[in-house]
């Protein structure tokens, strides 16, 4: 085995043994919050134990979870791969729902028809909201993380009339559109579960991503474009039209989530309330998978897990499912410093007989810790 | 609070005859390089001291040593007699020194008033704006300096804002004042009102000392200056018993160490024809009316002090900045409307000032960066999808005959050394059989072997055919590698000169702006 190789495999478990850690620590926190809230740490753990894995329907809730959390975090990756990060996941989510929904509901077809149908209008849906704000970037240097958090708030707006007014059920006060034709929806994969079949989106958009990123020239370009906007200049490549091209698709994958939340869900009906907080949580997943499509499964698994098994927490031991969120915000620090950490430790590894330190002096240049990868 | 150290400083120095700044034996070494070699020079109370030296002579080096910006290997510092250690800038605005960067550290956003409240005063806390502003109109009044403490900083004219500058320091109780080429974004007219300005600060009692490698600018300013190169003293003299050859002379006046072989080649048919090529941005003329040839079989040097207009001439002949005026041939072919894609294809090769900003994708692999200009080729991909086992044969090969030391073609491009990664980048450009090579600073920051090597490599290239364009601020590089050059100074080629008709008085003299000796 090559020196290379031995470092590279050290590598690869130096980041999955602090990631494994970053949980731990999260976890640990979580256990003293439960104390002080009263209840006996091991009956917390093994009531989310059971509400997350244990039996078919919870074990089925965790994995059907899954799926737009992984779409989501996949999505973040091709846009952050291209130097690109926008944050209209949420926005995103609910124009792939408003558009997948118009489909099953203003057309009827038969179900191999109809139901990709309904996905492909998610996914353009999604690519389009996102395209907006890349349009913005492209031609009016609007920053992208503004546009996008701001489209957010718009398109919840918008999700509340269009549940409340053209497309309410008029047969509930309920604010959801009506119920969307069988042949609309993915069909359940486990019976009494909410388990459904677009459960096969989540190997194959890793598979499909990973591959892009890694072996297409497409992919390659965005992987230029987000490591030196110049070098991709100077190649020929326009870091504009390629990191338009990377938010379309990192949208269309939001979409896509937003078609499983809509076509999948646990009720046949679009609600108010459909994304759930899957686009900002997706990010997370995103970033404990240290942008890895790979590491995007064990990241999602993580998640939904917690939503699942806090949900359930909440039922059988009495713990606020608000401690959910602590995790998985205890998470995201955890995360991001750990990251930080990583990465300044081997700057400073790597800085003996640099002729960089020479000029300009280090106090004059900017902070780099924007640049962590 | 500032008329009182001023005041005593005045009359401490007459008194004592002390110089009111003086360094004594600075040395500070990089690795490979050795910035400051036993410096010792001084400048008295209201005394204007000029520090002249070519790019990497030690100035810079030396002024944020003094700054407290870095720490000398030895030496000691004197301020008005007494040693000091400065470890941080704060330091050294304790004990009256202040610095004027090359680029502006102004909040562009806010008010006058509102920038030199900002910057630390030697009275922490908050200060009141209105009470700034009634000492900003204070000092603008006592030195004439026309400064509006209510106009916002990005309003203003760059002359206006190097005012704000000089009055930030004013406001803080600067007595040594230092400023680094402040020249280079200023219009004559506002060159005139500075060097007005700075003979009045003098005249109160402060000591200045002015950077610039501009010999026209030191004549009927300063009363002394001292020339550094290759970080050491050359001398100091008398401004009123020198001359701009003598100074021109003491500047870059060595020796010129021819570091390689010249090899001769017989041109051929002109690869890169520039016609009075014209670039303004922002009303500015940064490149004016130039024009050249460069061969096939030849190495056209451009010589010249960086920041002359060096960085927007090559961005336009790579097609990254259009031209305002003029027009571009590349091998006989109009290529007035170029872009970075355009220039690789019509043969156009490129080994950028910076490595790491414009030459090298640094997280990606080095096969990545091997393949970067050339991935839509067919030999790295097809149908859209990458060729990996082409691509790393071709970033095998290279990495074995440019002696590129990596554990393979998959790591990082960003583990290597400078030297390394400088042959990585001479690697992909040089494989692909250039006809014009554009060669920026090519072995910045580099030590002897990789030099060597960056050498050999633009003459083997030469040889092969190639018209070669090697724009450097090092002259001994220009001398020995370039069969002919120029020498650019504020935007225009002064001269062109063969490498045999080149003395160094002359280039000297050029270089600082100097037309006609």
């Amino acid at each position: 085995m090559s020196d290379l190789t031995k470092s590279k495999i050290r590598q690869g478990v130096l980041d999955v043994a602090l990631m494994l850690l970053v949980v731990v620590i999260a976890l640990a926190i979580a256990l003293v919050f439960i104390a002080i809230y009263g209840v006996s740490p091991g009956r917390a753990i093994s009531a989310f134990l059971q509400g997350a894995f244990s039996g078919n329907f919870n074990l089925g809730s965790t994995l059907s979870k899954m799926v737009p959390l992984t779409l989501v975090a996949l999505g973040w990756i091709v846009a952050f791969r291209g130097g690109r990060i926008q944050v209209g996941f949420p926005g995103q989510i609910i124009t792939g729902g408003i558009f997948s929904s118009i489909v099953a509901l203003k057309i009827s077809l038969p179900i191999w028809l109809h139901l990709p149908l309904a996905v492909l209008a998610g996914m353009l849906g999604g690519g389009l909201c996102a395209w907006v704000a890349a349009w913005l970037w492209a031609k009016r240097g609007v920053n992208e993380i503004l546009s996008t958090l701001l489209i957010n708030l718009v398109m919840a707006q918008i999700l509340d009339w269009w549940v409340q007014s053209p497309f309410h059920d008029p047969s509930t006060p309920l604010p959801q559109t009506r119920a969307l034709p069988t042949s609309s929806l993915y069909p359940v994969l486990l019976t009494n579960t909410d388990l459904h079949w677009d459960i096969i989106l989540l190997p194959v958009a890793v598979i499909v991503i990973a591959f892009v990123l890694a072996r297409t020239v497409w992919g390659f370009k965005v992987r230029v474009c987000g490591a030196n906007a110049l070098v991709a200049r100077h190649s020929g490549i326009s870091p504009t039209r390629i990191g338009t091209q990377a938010m379309f698709w990192s949208g269309a994958l939001a979409g896509l989530a937003g078609a499983s939340l809509v076509l999948a869900g646990t009720t046949p009906a679009m609600g108010e309330v459909f994304e759930g907080g899957v686009g900002f949580n997706g990010i997370a997943v995103a970033l404990l998978a240290r942008n890895s499509p790979w590491g995007v499964i064990p990241a999602a698994l993580l998640f939904a897990a917690l939503a699942q098994g806090g949900q359930v927490m909440q039922a059988t031991v009495n713990i606020s499912s608000e401690l959910v969120g602590i995790i998985q915000g205890l998470m995201i620090m955890l995360v991001l410093a750990a990251t930080t950490m990583l990465y300044l430790t081997q700057r400073r590894r790597r800085k003996g007989p640099g002729e960089r330190e020479l000029v300009p002096p280090p106090e004059l240049r900017g902070a780099e810790l924007g640049a962590t990868p | 609070m500032v008329t009182e150290i001023r005041g005593g400083s005045e009359s401490h120095n007459e008194a004592s005859g002390v110089p009111a700044l003086r360094l004594e034996d600075i040395t500070k070494a990089f690795p490979g390089v050795r910035a400051n070699d036993h410096i010792t020079l001084e400048v008295g109370a209201g005394e204007i001291l000029g520090l002249l030296g070519e790019n990497g002579a030690g100035k810079s080096t030396l002024m944020n040593i003094v700054y407290g910006l870095q720490e000398p290997d030895s030496g000691s510092i004197f301020v008005r007699g007494e040693e000091v250690s400065i470890k941080t800038p704060h330091q050294a605005v304790a004990h009256g020194i202040g610095m004027v960067h090359q680029h502006f550290m102004l909040v562009p956003d806010m008010t006058v008033a509102e920038n030199v409240a900002l910057a630390p005063s030697l009275t922490p806390g908050l200060s009141r704006l209105s009470e700034v502003e009634r000492e900003l109109r204070e000092l603008s009044k006592r030195f004439g300096l026309q400064v509006d403490p209510h106009a916002t900083v990005g309003e203003l004219p760059l002359g206006a804002r190097q005012r704000v500058e000089i009055i930030k320091l004013l406001y803080r109780g600067a007595e040594i004042l230092i400023l680094d080429e402040p020249t280079a974004a200023l219009t004559p007219e506002e060159w005139r009102e500075l060097s007005l300005f700075l003979r009045s600060m003098a005249d109160e009692g402060r000591s200045i000392i002015f950077i610039t490698h501009k010999l026209d600018e030191l004549f009927g300013l300063v009363d002394r200056c001292t020339v550094l190169r290759d970080g050491a003293v050359v001398g100091t003299v008398d401004i009123e018993n020198t001359s701009k050859a003598a100074l021109a002379k003491m500047m870059v006046g060595r020796e010129v160490a021819l570091r390689t072989e010249r090899p001769i080649v017989e041109p051929g048919a002109p690869m890169l024809e520039v016609r009075d090529l014209t670039i303004e941005d922002g009303g500015r003329t940064l490149v004016s009316n130039v024009s050249f040839t460069v061969r096939a079989g030849e190495i056209f040097g451009v010589a010249g002090v960086g920041g002359n207009g060096q960085n927007e001439l090559v961005d336009a002949l790579v097609g990254l900045r259009p031209l305002t005026s003029g027009s571009l041939r590349i091998g006989g072919q109009d290529r007035s409307d170029l872009d970075p894609k355009k220039f690789t294809q019509a043969g156009g090769a490129v080994i950028p000032e910076d490595r790491h900003d414009e030459g090298l994708a640094l997280d990606l692999t080095l096969l990545e960066n091997l393949i970067l200009k050339e991935v839509d080729s067919p030999a790295y991909s097809r149908r859209g999808l990458l060729n990996l086992r082409g691509a790393g044969d071709h970033a095998k090969t290279l990495l074995r005959e440019y002696d590129i030391r990596a554990p393979g073609p998959s790591v990082a491009a960003r583990t290597l050394s400078g030297g390394n990664q400088q042959k990585v980048i001479l690697a992909r450009e040089l494989s692909r059989n250039p006809k014009l090579v554009i060669a920026f600073q090519p072995t910045r920051g580099l030590d002897i072997g990789a030099m060597e090597f960056v050498y050999r490599k633009l003459n083997e290239a030469k040889l092969a055919g190639a018209a070669v364009l090697l724009i450097s601020f090092e002259l001994d590089e220009i001398l020995s590698l370039s069969d002919r050059f120029a020498v650019m100074a504020g935007g225009r080629f002064l001269a062109t000169l063969s490498a045999e008709e080149a003395d160094p008085e002359r280039v000297g003299l050029l270089m600082g702006g100097e037309e006609q000796p």
